[in-house]
């Protein structure tokens, strides 16, 4: 489940919307620092927040020619958190660059594999990656790689057995906090079992290796992200 | 653009993500209700207590606006108490942390810190959260007149943390590849300190440890298993 669709379920809760934004956009970003994949685009929760972000600014700038000390340090204080939700937003999106930078063809094929409710990327993201990829490769083509017989041309080759299509360790290991109940967690390989209870942290490696890719980085079920917490449910 | 950062928190981030822990305040001025985006701040007047976002906090104290009430846990009793704890009655594994507050229901996003309200002044006194390190450091740079015996709160959260760092080098012997291991009550800071560390071991040991594996899927390979069977196998091993 994503974290939009929790969102949006919770709508009788008392919390306002924009602390369980803060909330999510928390999480969002301590998931995509420590997280070695790429995890999907939060759509919804980004519009709110970007949207929130402009109109505070605005709402600044109207203000700030005001000379009343009282309302001078009330835009302190809104500037600070401004600047707090601003970095947020940034580092965000800067990590999540880095990783289009790392490995493009990866993550350009995840993202047209992704289902179109839950994209992987957001559409900004999708035009930075395939225009970038795109002026790469003519550049390559023109500099080295025409002088190449054809068949070694490609650049995103995986016959032979070996991908030229670089991806990130999925099976890297991570800090895990989990917030619900998981149940048993096994090890593939191994007669090892865990319980994962609600609160505990855990550092966690090599679950499942070998079914990579029914696993998932489920972002709702740990502050660090879980690898495979999904099936276990 | 992309960030230069390895993946992880650095302390710098990890030290904004404590900033956002709710404490208690006694304002000292007042202050109108403000609408931030991270939710409407309800208006100040003193003496009334209220719990703000550290970063506000800090904020109001570096301006004489407010006293901050440092959390219970925070005070020098419940801090020696807890380093006896650590260094006598359980010298290998960390304090438990602090109780979590029910369950919610299955539809409402659970919450962890730095949104529990672990720190406030009415937390609980006998458990560290899990940003203890962080946010005692900041309040005793910020606020150290709104302790009573700052000294002492120092001297005895320089020994937690060196009792607990060697807790977590101790730690190292049980990493191996595969598998994982559970480190309740550890600290934000503690885990961005060793996170680079472990991680790197571990991931260290799996490559070695990947030759091994990768026999051992081929024997079984030759043994009969077809490798959708062995795709069954995992799936009945998972539920």
């Amino acid at each position: 489940m994503d974290i939009d669709d929790l969102l949006a379920e919770v709508a009788v809760d008392t919390t306002p919307q924009e602390t369980r934004d803060l909330q999510a956009l928390t999480r969002a970003w301590v998931a995509e620092r420590v997280a070695p994949e790429m995890l999907a685009w939060p759509g919804s929760l980004m519009e709110r927040v970007l949207e929130r972000v402009r109109r505070q600014i605005e709402l600044v700038e109207d203000q700030t020619g005001s000379m009343d000390p009282k309302t001078n340090f009330k835009l302190i204080v809104i500037q600070t958190e401004l600047e707090r939700f601003k970095f947020l937003v940034r580092s965000f999106l800067r990590s999540r660059l880095r990783k289009i930078d790392a490995h493009p063809l990866h993550i350009l094929a995840l993202h047209t594999d992704a289902d179109e409710m839950h994209p992987l990327l957001s559409p900004a993201e999708h035009q930075y990656l395939t225009s970038h990829q795109t002026l790469l490769s003519t550049h390559y083509a023109s500099s080295f790689l025409s002088q190449f017989p054809s068949s070694l041309q490609r650049l995103d080759d995986t016959t032979g057995g070996i991908s030229m299509v670089d991806k990130p360790d999925e099976d890297a290991a991570v800090f895990v906090r989990v917030l619900r109940d998981v149940g048993e967690v096994a090890v593939e390989g191994t007669e090892k079992r865990f319980e994962m209870k609600r609160g505990d942290v855990w550092k966690m490696y090599d679950i499942t290796p070998g079914v990579a890719g029914s696993d998932r980085w489920a972002r709702d079920e740990g502050q660090n992200a879980v690898h495979s917490g999904e099936r276990t449910k | 653009m992309a960030l230069p950062l390895p993946p992880g928190l650095t302390p710098p981030e990890i030290a904004f993500i404590c900033e956002m822990e709710l404490v208690t305040i006694i304002p000292r001025q007042r202050l109108e209700g403000l609408e931030l985006l991270g939710g409407p701040l309800k208006p100040l007047n003193p003496p009334q207590r209220a719990s703000l976002p550290l970063w506000l906090a800090l904020l109001l104290k570096r301006q004489r606006r407010a006293n901050i009430i440092p959390p219970p846990w925070l005070s020098p009793d419940s801090l020696a108490a807890i380093l006896q704890f650590e260094t006598e009655s359980s010298p290998d594994a960390f304090s438990p942390p602090p109780r979590l507050p029910p369950p919610p229901s299955s539809t409402t996003i659970p919450l962890s810190s730095p949104f529990l309200p672990s720190s406030t002044a009415d937390a609980p006194a006998d458990a560290l959260p899990y940003h203890w390190l962080e946010l005692g450091s900041m309040l005793l740079e910020a606020a150290p007149d709104d302790f009573d015996d700052a000294d002492e709160v120092r001297k005895l959260l320089r020994g937690l943390r060196e009792a607990r760092m060697a807790k977590l080098r101790q730690g190292v012997e049980v990493l191996d590849a595969g598998g994982g291991f559970k480190m309740n009550g550890v600290g934000g800071m503690e885990l961005g300190e060793a996170r680079s560390f472990i991680t790197g071991v571990v991931d260290g040991l799996r490559k070695i440890g990947k030759s091994r594996e990768e026999a051992r899927r081929e024997r079984e390979r030759e043994n009969g298993y077809s490798p959708s069977q062995n795709y069954e196998d995992d799936e009945m091993d998972m539920r």
